[in-house]
């Protein structure tokens, strides 16, 4: 096996320690982190992951960014009803008040058996936050809508638009909000999306949802990780940037402005179908050709022998003899100056949808990268891959960008999305 | 337009169970609302009589008008209809009821006669279709004369008709050839109107009163900009902001509704 590169060694090393601290963080994002801990898009492992594993929603950065991406995940997309900043603003308080309630767990409140439940009892009675973990973005079309709104949209925030291989279908696209629900298992995220809905229909209408999840695999032995696997059976994940490098996440993910938006992230969101019955029609060496990656292991074609954890070195490859210029890893991260500026956090779901028209399988990825800079990292990225061998085996058809405010604290009366209610001025600023 | 104040409902566990005897008091608007039923039926069956014969005599245009008006008195019924599956789904189903959708022999009533006038533009080929329709909607009257109305299916009605907007008509399934939705809507706005009207004031909770009513009264107002001489404009002219708040008011009009019952103390 080959050397391993720095910030994995360092990831490996800094097992069992918190993840994503940063100066403001009220306390490690995970509270009870199971027995070993794994980066970002490592594949969950059977029995590290408990029905009682909570995800403390508190902190400088809201969870589901940084934290472990569990098994299962969702985005779920709303046109938000809002006319004024006080219902902004209730929006926001009721949507924290479900998200403290659903990531802590307990007993369900009961009411007279006469009148509907509240709560749609498919968890029990007794709630487990089962690694729950909700996150909230903003979409452009609620700061467009109302002019108090305009002058505080994100600066980068913007309408996604086409590229050239996507064929978008515009009941899977955008929305005013977005709520990204991961957890442990696949009833807890339905769970919590059922309660949003029942608690704030006067202010959520539900626009499209996408839920994916990554293959649990047997236990490993400590301190050996390796990436999940997409539905084109690769490793996906190898190359992210190593989420417990908190100086590389500073840079990395969270925005550095001096307003509202300071420690948020972008969100870019994209339902990505994958043609599988034609990949797996296509030979081994074609398939690890268009990535630049050996499909077992994940190690970069210029070291086969290796493993998904080495680098590949472009420099002595400047031909694509070994790694192709136009595989995917070297388009989308050529690791260059223009590489390193263009870093994002991919923290993606694979999905299993039904049957097309034409009798073929709808499955594919539920894409979802986290960036400080969406022009630098998501939308530099795609624009690279335009035209990209892939693109025979892979559709968009849906998502939007979003923007993740930062973080809310324990403290009674903090809610998420306060930063931005404070800067509409509505409400007193609070120090 | 709030939804039900969580606080409120988790009251009611600690309070004493809502009154027993409530059902009692119920006697008189369950009357009521019967005869607001027949009523409607009597104007269902005339109506359909004028439709079916103006489909039967071929005269294509004069059916088209007469097709949206003569569903609004089932429309504001629906609760009480659907209790008889077997009369609901002749008269009132949709193509993709059915496995063959509007090739399907068994898809008749309203939508295949919609269908008929809107799509295929003519009609000398469903006139047995039209005759059964006449034969349907008039049975449904003789059951519904006989029927004694269970409290809870008249109460439940309310948050039914809200539930059959959410699900089903919002998108503009409902009357997809005619685009006669708008229709529709009023229909089952005015049918769960009136079981609020008839049984809130029993409903002890005044808050919930208020604010189920303010939300029928911007429901309404939204409506209102689609009003075209006695009738709507098409569904198509409904804008994408207008569904968004319709599809919002409707759901929790249909989540608030849902109380009713149990408020009433009615199981
Ligand atoms: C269905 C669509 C996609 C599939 C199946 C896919 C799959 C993969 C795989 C297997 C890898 C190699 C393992 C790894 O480094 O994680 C990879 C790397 C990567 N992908 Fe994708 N990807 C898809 C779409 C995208 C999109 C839309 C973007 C961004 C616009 C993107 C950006 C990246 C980046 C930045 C890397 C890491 C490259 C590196 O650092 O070496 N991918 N992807
Ligand atoms: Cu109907």
């Amino acid at each position: 096996m080959s050397e391993m590169n720095e910030s994995r060694r360092a990831l490996i090393k800094g097992l069992g320690l918190g993840l994503a601290t940063c100066p403001f963080a009220l306390g490690a994002a995970r509270a009870e982190a199971p027995a070993q801990a794994s980066a970002v898009t490592a594949a969950p492992q059977a029995g590290a992951t408990s029905s009682s594993d909570r995800i403390s929603p508190f902190g400088a950065h809201q969870p589901g960014i940084a934290t472990p991406r569990p098994a299962w995940g969702m985005v779920a997309s709303f046109d938000a009803i809002v006319d004024t900043p006080a219902d902004l603003e209730r929006l926001l308080r009721r949507l924290t008040e479900r998200i403290r309630f659903l990531t802590s767990g307990g007993a369900v409140p009961q009411v007279d058996p006469k009148l509907p439940p509240l709560d749609s009892g498919i968890l029990g009675p007794v709630l487990r936050p089962d690694g729950l973990t909700v996150t909230l973005g903003l979409g452009s079309s609620l700061f467009e809508r109302h002019a108090w709104l305009a002058a505080h949209r994100p600066a980068q925030l913007v309408r996604m638009t086409s590229f050239p291989n996507d064929a978008l279908d515009a009941d899977l696209c955008h929305g005013d909000i977005a709520l990204q629900f991961c957890a442990n298992t696949q009833d807890t995220i339905i769970h919590a999306l059922r309660d949003v809905l029942k608690n704030l229909p006067d202010q959520l209408v539900l626009r499209w949802k996408q839920e994916g999840n990554v293959p649990v695999i047997p236990p490993q032995p400590p301190g050996v990780m390796e990436s999940a696997r997409n539905f084109l059976g690769f490793r996906d994940g190898s190359g992210n940037p190593d989420a417990a490098d908190e100086a590389l996440m500073a840079r990395v993910l969270w925005v550095e402005t001096p307003d509202w938006t300071a420690e948020g992230s972008y969100m870019a969101v994209r339902i990505i179908r994958n043609f599988v019955e034609r990949w797996d029609r296509t030979p081994l060496t074609e398939q690890e050709r268009i990535f630049g990656r050996t499909k077992i292991t994940g190690a970069p074609l210029d070291q086969p022998a290796g493993s998904e954890a080495d680098v590949p070195d472009y420099a002595a490859d400047p031909e694509g003899e070994k790694v192709a210029l136009d595989s995917h890893i070297r388009l989308a991260n050529p690791r260059d100056e223009a590489g390193e500026r263009h870093l994002m956090l991919r923290r993606p779901f694979n999905y299993s949808n039904g049957v097309t028209r034409s009798g073929q399988l709808d499955q594919g990825l539920l894409f979802i990268a986290w960036q400080a800079s969406l022009e630098d990292g998501f939308l530099a990225a795609q624009t690279r891959l335009n035209g990209e061998p892939l693109e025979e085996y892979i559709k968009p058809v849906g998502g939007g960008y979003f923007f993740a405010p930062p973080g809310f604290s324990d403290a009674a009366d903090d809610y998420l999305g306060r930063q931005l209610i404070d800067a509409i001025g509505r409400t007193p600023r609070k120090t | 337009m709030k939804t039900l104040p969580l606080a409120a409902l988790l009251l009611a566990t600690t309070a004493p169970a809502f009154a027993e005897q409530a059902a009692l008091d119920l006697v008189a608007p369950i009357a009521e609302y019967k005869l607001y039923v027949t009523e409607n039926t009597e104007t269902l069956v005339d109506e359909t009589r004028a439709f079916t014969e103006a489909v039967k005599a071929g005269d294509v245009e004069k059916a088209k008008a007469l097709f949206a008006p003569t569903r609004l008195s089932y429309e504001r019924i629906e609760p009480v209809a659907e209790l008889f599956a077997d009369l609901d789904a002749p008269i009132d189903a949709r193509a993709d009821d059915y496995e063959q959708a509007e090739a399907d022999p068994e898809f008749t009533g309203f939508h295949r006669l919609e269908y008929a006038l809107w799509v295929e533009g003519k009609t000398d080929h469903v006139t047995a279709i039209a005759d059964k329709l006449q034969s349907d909607v008039e049975e449904l009257a003789k059951r519904i004369d006989g029927l004694t109305f269970p409290p809870a299916v008249v109460v439940g009605g309310a948050s039914v008709l809200m539930d059959e907007v959410a699900a089903t008509k919002i998108s503009g399934e409902e009357d997809r050839y005619s685009r006669t939705d708008l229709w529709d809507f009023h229909g089952n706005f005015d049918g769960a109107y009136k079981i609020v009207e008839l049984f809130g004031p029993h409903v002890e909770d005044k808050d919930f009163l208020a604010s189920v009513e303010g939300n029928f009264a911007k429901a309404n107002e939204t409506l209102a900009k689609y009003r075209e001489g006695e009738g709507f404009v098409s569904y198509e002219k409904l804008t994408d902001e207008d569904r968004r708040r319709l599809s919002a008011l409707v759901n929790t009009l249909a989540e608030d509704l849902a109380t009713l019952r149990g408020r009433l103390g009615l199981g």
